[in-house]
């Protein structure tokens, strides 16, 4: 095969670079990749602590604000979560501990946000025409002059 | 439905704030905090289970550690009847995962359906609700229905990644790692629910983690703890006595473009024709 | 922020895959395409090709090196691009790119490497010093003119041909398999996918080959063979029938079966795509081509050389307009309808300048022709004048060599 001498080589030169490929590929490969599928287990565990949690639920809330915990369990608002209108514990108190100011939206935007009546809420969910439900303009914090947001019913 | 079902689910309701304050970080200082308040308030056991939730350590718990993923297999549960189109769940989604402008990973559609015609709308995801609208045909019944990423069991988006990027935890959330995604899109393309988008920031895939920061704590999603009239639900399979479990097992659930077999874990109660 | 009409899922108004996709399989459709003709010559012994043929493996060649550059400047992390490789998923199609990829440009490059070998050991010889120094690399420092290894070169030719087209053809066979597998979009969903594909990409491969034999037999003077053009037709028209069939089919059989995406379908069509599908693909591309191409097949023996010329670059250059057309329509078109089935968004406009943008996709058509220049100039595309049997015969006829294998200056 003396003349075949150039497909050797050429076979020779094709075999070191796969075999250079196949080296570099099995260090570039994830210590985890592959432990319970094709993907990076150890981004499971990223995932559980990519963040701290914002929401806290109401509970939270009651510790430090017990008598407007105890009047919203009351009244009709009792299955509103408090971060639902105030802001998420993580914008009230933040993880040094500080207290802010949460932002809170006190005019009859946030409160039609879920009853203005329009198309599509549940007939027997309480919502309202506002022009019709109040006297005078809708204008700033309208809603809050007859109802209590913690209990609302008037 | 019981409204306690929205606070995290620990086995004694007193032990909800302790949780919660396990839950809220590793800072010092307001660990420190929430301790006097739980003190204030009273009662050893609360003491007792917050004092092990925090003796514990804020360090997160690992796999193997406290918290186990072959011991849950989460399944979520919406009843569209009950949503009020408000948008706390878009909101607090998008506060609690940074969700960037103009995506969603959760949102409203409100559908207004006669018998000649039916109109959908959702303005930005329905995150500063809905307004009234007017339809042009005579509108017999309307609804408002909430999604987000199914999370499917037999999911094309895991199919299609060319890498390794996306994928399914034991537990049953469907993932996408963010330091291997090399941000082609495929996974875009396959998703037929249109849950996935690619993030502006990071140009790589996102999409609704079931808030899996929040859920291997012992938490709710976001969405479940915001929604005010017990619209969403989440629940575990694997837990005995679970809610979300019975109404899959019992009652009669409806999943979205079931004919693509792609096996949701989404389930909705009084689901309409007109939705897709 | 698009305009939408009707309803869209809010994530879907976003056109992720871009110009540059669109351009990806319109290159890799001309290295399959150029493929395909040069194995009609090296694998089926086609002679009415052989003028052609080292024209179309270069073209082949010179449009592989650039085909993974527009998937590389569309991802979000192009540095991770090399992740496909390293970790792939096989149940993807996408993961197949690496390897198909890789190859592929093997196969290539050695059948390039074995047709090329007598110039590369001639322009050894010929050359002195740093450019020595370089051909000698390049023939790996074995210098057999023998009749014997040149029989084993043509041995090896057809071997890497046999295997080549089936890797060519499965290089871009796999693109209309990435869509075409997507039951979530209903434009893109049909087996009929990777067959309209590949198809598609034999036109615009014969048709390049077609416009580029034109210009390089002007560039280089010499005539063009018309068995040669003749047969080149034949098989654009043979390509374009099957393709535009397949095109139409897929779309008679939704509109017959008005399953619950074609009320979106046909309004994607008639509204966002009217130009593109109907005026560029089908009547443009399609219908125009078909009745020049039938004029050059059928009446082939009554035609002037110069009349058949012309009709077949015109058709040619037509062809290449509907095969990017159909590209455009299949990837935009797709993400123009939201997968709720009631909505479409504005049409997509791509950047000018950018990553993505018009430019780019131009300076990536452009490219392969500038690689082809180049190969041109160290390797010579045509055959010098005289046979490309024995060495050291052509060695003696040196003379002729140097006006007919380079390119002259413009």
């Amino acid at each position: 095969m003396e003349h075949a001498r150039h497909v050797f080589r050429v076979a020779f030169v094709l075999v070191v670079v796969l075999a250079v490929v196949s080296l570099a590929r099995g260090f570039l490969v994830p210590k985890s990749y592959g432990l319970y599928g094709p993907y990076r287990y150890d981004n499971v565990k990223e995932q559980m602590n990519a963040r701290t949690p914002a929401y806290a639920g109401a509970g939270a809330c009651g510790e430090c604000h017990a008598d407007e915990f105890k009047k919203r369990a009351a009244g009709s608002h009792k299955t509103v979560n408090c971060e639902v209108c105030h802001a998420a514990l993580a914008l009230h108190v933040k993880e040094d501990g500080t207290v802010v100011a949460p932002p809170v939206d006190r005019s009859f935007t946030l409160c039609a946000r879920c009853h203005r009546k329009i198309i599509g809420r549940p007939v027997k969910f309480p919502q309202v025409v506002l022009e019709q439900h109040v006297e005078g303009p809708v204008e700033g914090k309208v809603c809050l002059q007859c109802h209590d947001p913690h209990s609302p019913k008037p | 439905m019981d409204p306690k079902i929205d606070e995290p689910h620990v086995s004694a309701p007193e032990a909800a704030p302790a949780s919660a304050a396990a839950a809220t970080g590793p800072g010092s200082t307001r660990r420190d905090f929430l301790s006097l308040a739980i003190r204030l308030s009273g009662g050893a056991m609360v003491l007792v289970a917050g004092g092990s939730a925090l003796g514990g350590g804020a360090a997160p718990k690992a796999p193997g550690e406290a918290y186990d993923w072959e011991e849950h297999l989460y399944a979520y549960l919406i009843d569209t009847d009950k949503c009020i189109g408000c948008g706390s769940c878009v909101r607090a989604c998008k506060t609690e995962n940074q969700v960037p402008d103009g995506f969603v990973r959760t949102w409203i559609e409100r559908y207004v359906v006669g018998m000649e015609d039916s109109h959908v709308d959702s303005p930005n995801g329905g995150i500063d609700g809905f307004p009234p609208l007017q339809v042009g045909f005579i509108a017999t019944k309307s609804f408002f229905v909430p999604k987000m990423c199914n999370h499917c069991r037999a999911t094309p988006c895991i199919q299609v990644c060319p890498v390794g990027a996306s994928y399914r935890t034991k537990d049953g959330a469907v993932m996408v790692d963010g330091d291997r995604c090399i941000g082609c899109g495929y996974c875009v393309q396959a998703c037929p629910y249109g849950s996935r988008f690619i993030h502006p920031a990071t140009h790589t895939a996102s999409k609704c983690t079931w808030c899996y920061h929040r859920i291997t704590k012992g938490l709710k999603p976001a969405c479940v703890t915001v929604c005010p009239t017990g619209t969403r639900q989440f629940g575990d399979l694997k837990r005995e006595g679970d809610p979300v479990r019975h109404a899959i097992e019992h009652d009669h659930v409806a999943i979205m473009q079931g004919h693509l077999l792609t096996e949701p874990q989404c389930f909705y109660l009084h689901l309409d024709k007109e939705v897709r | 922020m698009p305009e939408i009409t009707g309803y869209a899922f809010p994530n879907d108004v976003h056109v992720t895959w871009s110009l540059m996709i669109v351009m990806y399989p319109y290159i890799t459709g001309f290295v399959a395409g150029s493929f395909i003709v040069t194995s009609l010559y090296h694998l089926f012994d086609r002679q009415e090709f052989k003028p052609v043929a080292r024209l179309a493996m270069a073209t082949s060649f010179a449009f592989l090196l650039v085909a993974s550059l527009p998937l590389q400047l569309h991802l979000g992390q192009p540095q991770r691009g090399p992740f496909v490789i390293v970790t792939p998923h096989f149940t993807s199609a996408m993961a197949g790119f690496g390897i198909l990829y890789s190859f592929y440009l093997m196969v290539l490059v050695l059948e390039v490497w074995f047709v090329w070998r007598q110039e590369i050991i001639d322009r050894a010889r010929r050359s002195r010093g740093l450019l020595r120094a370089f051909y000698a690399v390049l023939a790996l420092g074995t210098y057999d003119q023998s009749p014997e290894a040149v029989e084993i070169d043509h041995r090896a030719i057809k071997i890497l041909a046999g295997i080549g087209l089936p890797a060519a053809c499965m290089l871009h066979g796999y693109v209309g398999f990435i869509f075409g597998a997507i039951k979530a979009n209903p434009w893109w969903s049909t087996p009929l996918m990777p067959v309209i594909f590949l198809l598609s990409a034999a036109v615009s491969g014969i048709a390049l080959l077609i416009v580029l034999y034109q210009v390089f037999a002007r560039i280089n003077r010499r005539p063009v063979v018309a068995t040669c053009m003749s047969a080149l037709a034949s098989w654009l028209w043979f390509f374009l029938i099957l393709t535009i069939t397949l095109e139409l089919l897929e779309l008679i059989v939704m509109a017959y079966e008005k399953s619950e995406s074609w009320l979106i379908i046909s309004q994607l069509l008639t509204t966002r795509l009217e130009f593109s599908y109907v005026t560029m693909q089908m009547i443009v591309g399609g219908l125009i081509p078909l009745i020049l191409l039938a004029v050059v097949v059928l009446m082939n023996r009554y035609l002037h050389d110069r009349v058949r010329n012309t009709l077949a670059t015109a058709a040619a250059l037509l062809c290449l307009l509907q095969v990017f057309s159909m590209r455009w329509n299949i990837v935009i078109g797709g993400q123009l309808l939201s997968k709720s089935l009631r909505g479409l968004r504005s049409p997509y406009e791509p950047e000018i300048f950018g990553r993505e943008g018009v430019l780019m996709a131009i300076a990536l058509f452009v490219a392969p022709f500038v690689i082809l220049w180049v190969f041109d100039r160290v390797l010579g595309i045509e055959e010098p004048a005289g046979d490309e049997t024995s060495g050291p015969a052509r060695a003696a006829g040196a003379g002729g060599e140097g006006a007919a294998g380079g390119v002259h200056p413009a």
